[in-house]
């Protein structure tokens, strides 16, 4: 097994450098002096000097890659133009609300993709299948910000069960209360990201009911839930462990939209704001770290294959 | 293909919707109750009714007119944004599968692109435009969605590459480009509309988001998202201003899902399974 994660964690080294190498040009690609466009054009000369020899914008660009590089690798992503800080520290901040709303959200997603989907391919072809089919259909289909927008109407205009917007840190005050305000962004997180769990759960599940070993379990008078859960669901398990680990990195895109609806002070929220600030260190070190989360959240899955197979791991 | 969608009653459904939209879109200007742009303080906010059937905005805007201007905004950006793409994407799919050694390092960098998720490195990319427009949205979100198309193109050339006709062609002389486009491009362009409309249907939402966030077209140009955005400090007293948008919105990528689903299993049923 040690040696199977060794392989996967070598594997993404590479595309690891070709992020960071893609997130420095980025940088270079803004028409003209970067430093003179992030200061605006009330910026005097000596400003705009001086904020390019900050950012190494006077050095040689293999220099300026070698050090954006060593800096990355001790965990420096820079110094933010619009909040005045180390973006590192600025992301930190951020952290727990979109860590919680994506828990929140993954579990959600669970529960609305997983056993609807199961229950679809049992009940293949009926009324209840075809019901959920939609119903995932249309997941896929509404606009986040719009739906958040309706369940805040409904769940907290309407009916004020929850909290329309803001947020207050769980870890730091200990109250679990707070959880009420990430419900309403959960749920919407969580619908719009269910679909494609809901149907490739149904599709996988459908696939392996046909094998042999199922119908030989089924011959034998094992229950049906007994089939269904231990025989079916574990060898359906790899390509719902995949499109939900996927879906696990696309609640961090989705969490851009959401946590702007709710008001949510989250990393998401941060990459609008710098970007409605046109603050590029903070943007370049927000996608470094969406993309690190992806690669660790794609090796995660690869170690969890391993374990739901034994197989892969020999391979 | 009307046959396919006869038989799909669901993608015959999508179908009507996004053919009524689109011809709503182009009508606009015939159909349109009101001027989508005049402002009238006096009717600001009211709810639906006869002369406003969607009610107005906070700016005394009619919401329908707005509503239909809005459907060209999305149909524009969503199928220039799927072509973008479709192109892009095709483009780099099929070289890294024909060219092995330069598709390697293709297939690395579109691996890295895939790391960021496509709204995000749409708003890094509008970022560095610097000016909000219509082009600059249509061109981040074609970059933005680009690696996934290729990664499915690469993924089918990769097989077509190996069959026995592509040898053959070879056998006989035929050149790089000849192979390409003669051989291997109609081959792939079943899945590849297929993903084409998803790829609109995303782009239609994201471009949608974008507009929400404040970062797509500029706010006066009617569009949905921006409508929603503008709306929804009024949720609480006039609740239409963002309700017809959204649903529009919905719909048509409703719409599109639909039609979707039906052309992938009539086209390519080998695709059923993944999506």
């Amino acid at each position: 097994m040690a040696a199977y994660i060794t392989r996967r964690l070598v594997a993404i080294v590479p595309t690891l450098f070709l992020v960071l190498t893609i997130t420095f040009f980025l940088i270079r690609l803004i028409p003209g002096d970067p430093a003179a466009v992030m200061l605006g054009p009330d910026a005097s000369p000596e400003d705009i000097e001086r904020l390019r020899h900050l950012m190494g914008l006077d050095q040689p660009l293999m220099v300026q890659f070698g050090r954006y590089l060593l800096r990355v690798f001790r965990g420096d992503l820079g110094m933010s133009i619009a909040f005045h800080m180390p973006v590192t520290r600025l992301i930190l901040q951020r952290v727990e609300t979109s860590f919680l709303l994506a828990l929140c959200s993954a579990f959600v997603v669970f529960c609305l993709g997983v056993p609807p989907g199961i229950l679809a391919a049992v009940k293949r072809n009926t009324w209840i299948d075809q019901f959920l089919l939609m119903f995932a259909l249309l997941g896929a289909s509404l606009p986040s910000f719009w739906l958040g927008l309706m369940l805040m109407l409904a769940f907290a205009v309407k009916v004020p069960l929850f909290p329309t917007s803001g947020f207050s840190s769980v870890f730091k005050t200990g109250n679990l209360a707070n959880f009420r305000y990430l419900v309403l962004p959960s749920l919407t997180l969580g619908f719009v990201n269910s679909a494609l769990v809901a149907r490739l759960t149904r599709s996988s599940m459908l696939e392996v009911l046909q094998e042999d070993y199922v119908r030989v379990a089924r011959s034998k008078g094992v229950r049906e839930s007994r089939v269904i859960l231990k025989h079916a669901l574990r060898n359906a398990a790899i390509p719902i462990v995949t499109v939900f680990s996927f879906t696990f990195a696309g609640l961090m895109s989705s969490a851009v939209v959401t946590e702007s609806v709710f008001a949510l002070p989250g990393v998401g929220r941060l990459v609008v704001e710098s970007v409605l600030r046109r603050d590029y260190p903070t943007i370049q070190g927000l996608m470094i770290l969406i993309a690190f989360l992806y690669l660790i959240i794609n090796l995660i899955t690869d170690i969890t294959y391993a374990f739901i197979d034994p197989r892969i791991r020999y391979d | 293909m009307f046959r396919v969608l006869w038989r799909r009653k669901t993608g015959l459904v999508g179908f009507i919707v996004l053919a009524s939209i689109c011809l709503a879109a182009i009508l606009a200007p015939f159909v349109a109750p009101c001027d989508p742009y005049r402002l009238n303080p006096s009717i600001r906010l009211q709810p639906p009714n006869r002369a406003h059937l969607f009610g107005t905005d906070m700016f005394g805007r009619d919401i329908l007119s707005r509503v239909l201007y809005g459907a060209r905004l999305s149909l524009i950006t969503g199928f220039s944004v799927a072509f973008l793409s479709g192109t892009l994407g095709v483009g780099v799919g099929i070289v890294s599968a024909y060219f092995k050694r330069t598709g390697m390092i293709l297939m690395r960098v579109n691996d890295a692109l895939m790391a960021f998720p496509e709204i995000i490195l749409a708003l890094a990319l509008l970022a560095i435009a610097g000016r909000a427009s219509l082009a600059n949205v249509i061109i981040a979100l074609g970059i933005a969605y680009a690696p996934r198309m290729a990664r499915t193109a690469y993924g089918l050339a990769l097989r077509i590459r190996e069959f026995a006709y592509i040898e053959a062609a070879q056998a006989i002389g035929s050149g790089s480009f000849r192979i390409i486009f003669y051989h291997l491009l109609p081959n792939l362009i079943s899945p590849v509309i297929v993903q084409t409309t998803f790829t609109c249907a995303l782009a239609i939402l994201g471009s949608a988001s974008l507009d929400f966030l404040g970062v797509g077209v500029s706010p006066e140009v009617p569009s949905w998202g921006a409508m929603v955005n503008e709306g929804r400090i009024y949720i609480t007293i006039a609740p239409w201003v963002i309700v017809f948008p959204g649903f529009f919105v919905s719909l048509l990528v409703l719409a599109l899902n639909l039609l979707g689903d039906a052309l992938r299993d009539a086209l390519d049923p080998r695709l059923r399974r993944l999506v």
